[in-house]
């Protein structure tokens, strides 16, 4: 709570310059090290695993999590035991199969259904898109075992399709995301588009597909960090480990060796590496995803 | 989630009523359906169709092989009397009081620290949130190290200043709020975004009036900053509220709901009941009455939060 006083709003800095040096210093100073202290708090668990997951299980016991491994001590064992003794191979493989179909098809039919929520004009739109409004409310603990149940009829548990399934054809929060976007293209230029004789989905992929390449992005990454990470229902809807994403697979890994702080915190890296990289790269477009929820115009 | 923002949002009333007349108008609405046919299909088979196979599944007890039996309104009772539902919601209870106040807090504490033009707060900024993308059974698992008994960074710190730690996660009192400093470790970065644009909105001419009228920075922040963040702090309630009464993946890894049932979360008690116990009814009545709960939790934040004016910056 500190920190609140000492930290209001960069706005106030303008009304304390009359703070003496010596006080400006020690502000200065405790900001800093206050950053210092926040940092190390989000880096620290992500900097220790890495450590640990190239060091033999001896080192880690032995050693501080904070010593890096050192050229002794360093080893690719624990990643070439878990992808090739242990299944993670087919792990990482089933994630990656599943998310980039479930991100692919969220993504486009969002996209249609949005266009069409947007710049369209049928009978029905407005109750319609007030159902989708209202599906946006419900938790996914509410379908998940009606859902199961259609699955289970349906014959598709544990397969490819039943992970994916129902997410492909496009989620509420998506389409309206987008939607939101594309009401700021401004009408005329569809309009324009169509007495040239331009037929819809030419108009929605060449014209405004290009202008509204930031949400989609952010769609997309937003779609592929969900199906990456998606647990619970993974777990529900298979039962083979030759089908196990890599959450399953790690969860159930996790129970059996629990104590090889090695290997299974080699495996957890293997997850979060990538979101890591993500991360890195589409930065402003995850920040730029809060600015799009209309809470701050 | 985004209900907040829906008033504005609505496409203008009375517009599409009208049938097409002309084969060209025809053709447009075809294709409109078109464009729209598989999110409505998906919105209407994964969505709507559960909602309300939902509620009738909670008066069956079946378990997916014999014979499905009606009986009533039974399970819901059942549940609490048998299955420990009542205490599963105590215990989801307690997460949501450990998790949401502190995150709030603390997100909002973030933001103000960070939203300063001093060199190095940017970089920050984005380290806060890099946690919000890790995949929370991963992250569970790295907990899990931290905090085991003996070989846990934890515990090894903690003896260093001669103190010998818990075993934080096979102990009742410890294992619930070590989950709760996970999930606010992975979503209080996130949070703080919608502090920071919140705070990004007020305009300095407001701080600089209240600080020539006199007023301190504790009373600056309780009247200026506080009533014109009401938007963002009812967003990242409404929304870390929902997510919190759902809670399962890190419950999962790091706990499975023990010590004892003493972190059996209600989401984790569903699964147990209709995916290792198969009794798809009790599991259905589990999850209506959920809903239930965080509907009306959701209601009544929205409630308080529309009683409350709220301030527009023209």
């Amino acid at each position: 709570m500190a920190s609140l006083a000492t930290a209001a709003p960069a706005a106030t800095t303008a009304t304390t310059e009359k703070t003496s040096w010596t006080g400006r210093g020690v502000r200065l100073t405790l900001f800093y090290l206050l950053l210092l202290v926040i940092a190390a708090v989000f880096i620290t668990p992500y900097l220790f695993s890495v450590f640990a997951a190239f060091k033999p299980l001896t080192a880690i016991l032995s050693q501080s999590p904070a010593r890096p491994p050192t050229a002794s001590t360093f080893t690719w064992d624990n990643f070439k035991t878990i992808f090739t003794t242990y299944d993670f191979g087919r792990y990482l493989a089933n994630t990656l199969i599943v998310t980039v179909i479930l991100t692919a098809g969220q993504v486009t039919f969002s996209m249609m259904g949005a266009y069409a929520f947007a710049r369209m004009e049928f009978p029905g739109r407005d109750s319609l898109f007030w159902m989708y409004l209202a599906t946006l409310m419900v938790p996914n603990v509410v379908t998940m075992v009606p859902l199961y149940v259609m699955f289970a009829h349906a014959g598709v548990l544990n397969t490819y399709w039943a992970i994916f399934l129902p997410y492909v054809l496009g989620t509420p929060a998506a389409v309206f995301l987008m939607r939101q976007y594309f009401m700021t293209i401004p009408k005329e230029v569809m309009e324009a588009a169509r007495l040239d004789g331009c037929s819809e989905s030419r108009i929605l992929w060449r014209i405004v597909v290009p202008i509204s390449r930031p949400i989609i992005i952010t769609a997309t990454l937003l779609a592929f960090v969900f199906g990456w990470n998606n647990f619970l229902w993974p777990l529900i809807v298979t039962n083979s480990n030759h089908l196990n994403v890599l959450t399953v697979g790690m969860a159930n890994f996790n129970s059996n060796f629990s104590i090889q702080w090695n290997l299974i915190l080699a495996g957890s890296l293997v997850a979060l590496i990538p979101m890591v990289i993500l991360f890195a790269i589409f930065q402003k477009y995850i920040v730029r995803s809060v600015s799009l929820t209309g809470i701050n115009r | 989630m985004t209900a907040a923002a829906a008033p504005t949002l609505v496409p203008k009333q009375g517009k599409t009523a009208v049938m097409p007349a002309t084969a060209d108008d025809r053709r447009r609405v075809r294709t409109a359906f078109g464009f729209l046919a598989p999110s409505l299909i998906g919105v209407v088979l994964f969505l709507v169709i559960p909602v309300i196979f939902v509620l009738v599944l909670s008066l069956t007890q079946w378990n997916l092989l014999t014979p499905i039996k009606w009986v009533g309104l039974s399970n819901y009772a059942n549940i609490f009397r048998f299955d420990g539902f009542g205490h599963s919601l105590l215990v989801t209870a307690y997460y949501v009081l450990l998790n949401i106040p502190v995150q709030t807090v603390l997100a909002l504490g973030l933001a103000m620290l960070l939203n300063s033009k001093r060199r190095g707060s940017a970089l920050i900024r984005i380290i806060c949130v890099l946690p919000y993308l890790a995949t929370p059974v991963a992250m569970g698992i790295v907990w899990n190290w931290f905090f085991a008994p003996t070989t846990g960074i934890i515990n090894q710190l903690l003896a260093h200043v001669g103190i010998t730690g818990p075993a934080w996660l096979s102990n009742s009192a410890t294992a619930m709020p070590v989950i709760a400093f996970a999930n606010i470790w992975q979503y209080v970065g996130y949070n703080m975004l919608f502090f920071l644009a919140g705070l990004q909105g007020i305009p300095l001419a407001l701080y600089e009036a209240a600080s020539l009228d006199g007023a301190s920075k504790i009373a600056q922040f309780r009247r200026v900053t506080l009533p014109l963040l009401r938007p963002a702090m009812m967003f990242v309630l409404v929304t870390s509220v929902i997510g919190s009464f759902q809670v399962f993946d890190t419950v999962y890894v790091m706990t499975n709901g023990g010590p004892g049932n003493a972190t059996e979360v209600a989401n984790l008690n569903i699964y147990n009941t209709a995916f290792t116990g198969f009794r798809i009814g009790e599991a259905s009545a589990m999850s209506v009455v959920l809903f239930l709960i965080i509907l009306l939790v959701t209601i009544a934040q929205f409630t308080y939060f529309n009683k409350r004016t709220t301030y527009e910056i023209a």
